[in-house]
């Protein structure tokens, strides 16, 4: 379902004067602030995406050709890498393997989400403000402090170990809770909520409720305007929090190596080593620009289903 | 089946210490084109979004069709809304709002595109079911609006201020519209507005709303010639009030006798004891001006021109009687040169007016009079 807009303004003079459309849109940009400006303030993002972004990629296409020797890294070209990469199929099954893993955490993140989300959005005052707090307080918690703070949970003498013990239920310590692909999976998902919290809960809280009432007022039930109007209206929110978490937690490589032991070591695990590990940075070039295609194709498919750029939308 | 489409007893509606609506009783015929009308904050939304089923009465009880619909859900009730900002589905096209309705009671495709396309034709909007609520004007919006909320033939459609945010050349115009579509369609219309000329000029019957409860409920001539209370006198038109003591009664009219000696007859009759100081409410066009003293007229006084605000149609005096109070008067510009017809300032004048124009109002505890928006009072003639 293409989500148009989310404006809901009546007669707002922005989406009446011309049908909306990047096209039309940056033509007008240009008529009404001419070249000379747009590119004197565009200036500091173009040099920073250049030298950050499409400096270090062209770096990584370069290198992926070269060749890693004992010696050292030779320049010459050769399609090495990624026969190397084909050849071996433990590569593609971790890639396979992190894609599902990453989908996982998506869909479960998802599943935890929306529904706080919804009544965070519904709610009002302090409580709300409290509740966006605590959702927020996470990212100013270190990464690997969160996922530390798994061990003394799942680990064989954890909390939740020690709870099951002296309630009976087992007689010595499960060992299925840590260090495997549940506790990666459990912890990105712990880990990356606030990316899906928060597109899902702006895009909830900017619904105009009078929507909600026009669609009662046509006969809709709670449960079917949720389905006819909110939902559809909290796409874009859906979308973004999609691509974030699934982004975040296909290249997540410090959780699985902490938590993940053996069976939960994933694609950026690999790739990770090839520049720590074992000075193979062509190779880990090849992995790299493997794992930007994934992530691109994945763009362009949630770009197909919403409107991404509605999630960074100004409330309407 | 009732013979009212919509009735309130006793409803009154609480928001914590506030009571938004208090004891409104009003019965509203099949097919009538009914206003409530009032300031803002007089409970006329609180009304309109009890009747949608948005609000519960704290006590009292609504009927739709002689039912009562104390506890039914919106989605139950067969009452559709136009809603001040129209509330479209954004994310839908225009024949998929439209088609919402016939969707939601499960009709068939075929049978739910007909008549999408009999309402578009309806609101004279034919072949935009394509497009998006944003891509149109607010005047078509408001029509795609009243077409969504018409396709599911309500027992009652409830407008809530449905042309405040157009402009007024627009605003005319779908006033108009909505009256042929009164009349074509032949629904009830409850159509909640402030502006008192909208509710004059298209409705059958308005009631006037104040602090909750309904000060009058009648035609827009009878409001407008017949006001019960000195609220609605001042909220709809303009209107004089002369101070004076009630002398007696003759022939079924009241007599009052101003500060400088003039009397006034004025209506009902049993309005006042003999004694009392009383208002006498005259509306300014409903007098007459004259330089030479008139023979055998019911009511007249004298005075001096203070100020005049030419204003092409007419011209709009302000008149000083004798013991200081002053009295506006409104003159329409017969003559073709307005240097002839006018009168100028400090002349001696005689004002009177028929013995049915001065009425003696009740005081509802208003001290609100002045109210109305004046520039469109005196702007727009009215019949």
């Amino acid at each position: 379902m293409a989500i148009e807009h989310l404006d809901t303004r009546p007669g707002s003079e922005r989406w009446t004067a011309a049908p909306p459309g990047v096209r039309s849109d940056v033509l007008a940009l240009l008529h009404r602030v001419g070249w000379v400006k747009i590119l004197l303030f565009l200036l500091p993002a173009l040099l920073l995406l250049a030298v950050y972004l499409v400096i270090p990629v062209a770096m990584l296409v370069v290198m992926s050709f070269y060749r890693s020797t004992m010696f050292g890294i030779t320049r010459d070209f050769s399609l090495g890498n990624y026969a190397h990469f084909a050849g071996n199929p433990m590569f593609p099954y971790l890639l396979l393997k992190s894609i599902r893993m990453a989908l996982t955490v998506t869909v479960l993140s998802l599943l935890v989400s929306y529904p706080f989300a919804y009544f965070l959005a519904r709610m009002s005052g302090r409580f709300k403000t409290a509740l966006l707090i605590l959702v927020m307080v996470p990212f100013w918690t270190s990464y690997l402090i969160r996922t530390m703070a798994w061990l003394p949970i799942l680990g064989i003498k954890g909390v939740v170990n020690y709870s099951l013990l002296s309630l009976q239920l087992v007689t010595k310590p499960v060992e299925v809770f840590l260090f495997n692909e549940f506790s990666v999976i459990l912890t990105l998902v712990h880990i990356y909520l606030p990316y899906m919290v928060v597109p899902i809960f702006l895009s909830l809280d900017r619904l105009d409720v009078r929507l909600l009432e026009a669609a009662g007022d046509l006969g809709a039930n709670p449960l079917r305007a949720f389905w006819h109007v909110t939902l559809p209206l909290s796409m874009p929110g859906v979308g973004g929090g999609i691509v974030m978490v699934f982004i975040a937690g296909f290249g997540a490589y410090v959780t699985p190596k902490l938590l993940g032991g053996s069976s939960g070591i994933m694609f950026g695990n690999v790739l990770a080593d090839q520049y720590s590990g074992t000075f193979n940075w062509p190779f880990g070039a090849v992995l790299a620009l493997i794992m930007i295609t994934v992530v691109i194709l994945l763009l362009v498919v949630a770009s197909r289903f919403t409107r991404l750029d509605g999630v960074f939308r100004a409330q309407a | 089946m009732s013979e009212f489409d919509l009735e309130f007893r006793n409803v009154t509606k609480d928001f914590g210490e506030v009571r938004a609506v208090d004891d409104v009783t009003l019965q509203v015929h099949r097919g009538e084109f009914i206003s409530l009308l009032g300031p803002s904050g007089c409970g006329k939304t609180t009304s309109l979004r009890m009747i949608a089923g948005f609000e519960r009465p704290t006590r009292g009880d609504i009927y739709l069709d002689g039912r009562s619909v104390g506890d039914t859900p919106p989605y139950r009730r067969n009452v559709n809304t136009v809603f001040q900002h129209y509330a479209l589905f954004p994310h839908k096209h225009v024949f998929d709002n439209i088609a919402f309705g016939l969707r939601m009671r499960r009709r068939p495709a075929a049978a739910i595109a007909e008549r999408v396309e009999r309402m578009l034709a309806l609101v004279e909007l034919p072949g935009i079911g394509g497009r998006f609520p944003h891509q149109l004007s607010g005047g078509q919006q408001q029509r795609v609006a009243l077409a969504r909320a018409l396709i599911n033939e309500p027992t009652v459609l409830l407008l809530d201020e449905p042309l405040g945010a157009l402009d007024l050349k627009v605003r005319r115009r779908m006033q108009q519209e909505l009256k042929r579509i009164h009349r074509e369609v032949g629904v009830t219309f409850v159509y909640v507005t402030h502006d008192q000329e909208e509710a004059l000029t298209m409705s059958d019957r308005i009631a006037v709303m104040n602090h909750g409860r309904v000060e009058q409920l009648d035609t827009p001539a009878a409001i407008y010639e017949r006001p019960a209370t000195r609220f609605v006198a001042g909220f709809i038109g303009l209107t004089n009030l002369l101070r004076g003591v009630v002398e007696g009664r003759e022939g079924g009219a009241l007599v009052v006798r101003t500060a400088d000696g003039a009397r006034l007859r004025a209506e009902p009759a049993d309005a006042a004891a003999p004694g009392t100081t009383v208002e006498v409410a005259v509306r300014p066009e409903k007098i007459q001006m004259g330089v030479e003293e008139p023979r055998g007229a019911d009511n007249c006084v004298e005075g001096r021109v203070a100020a005049f605000v030419y204003q092409g149609v007419v011209t709009e005096y302000q008149v000083e009687l004798r013991d200081g109070q002053k009295v506006r008067v409104i003159v329409q510009n017969l003559r073709e040169t307005w240097g002839s017809s006018v009168v100028p300032e400090g002349s001696r004048v005689y004002l009177h007016w028929s013995r049915g124009a001065g009425l003696v109002l009740a005081d509802t505890g208003m001290a609100h009079v002045e109210t109305g928006d004046e520039d469109d009072a005196v702007a727009a003639p009215r019949r």
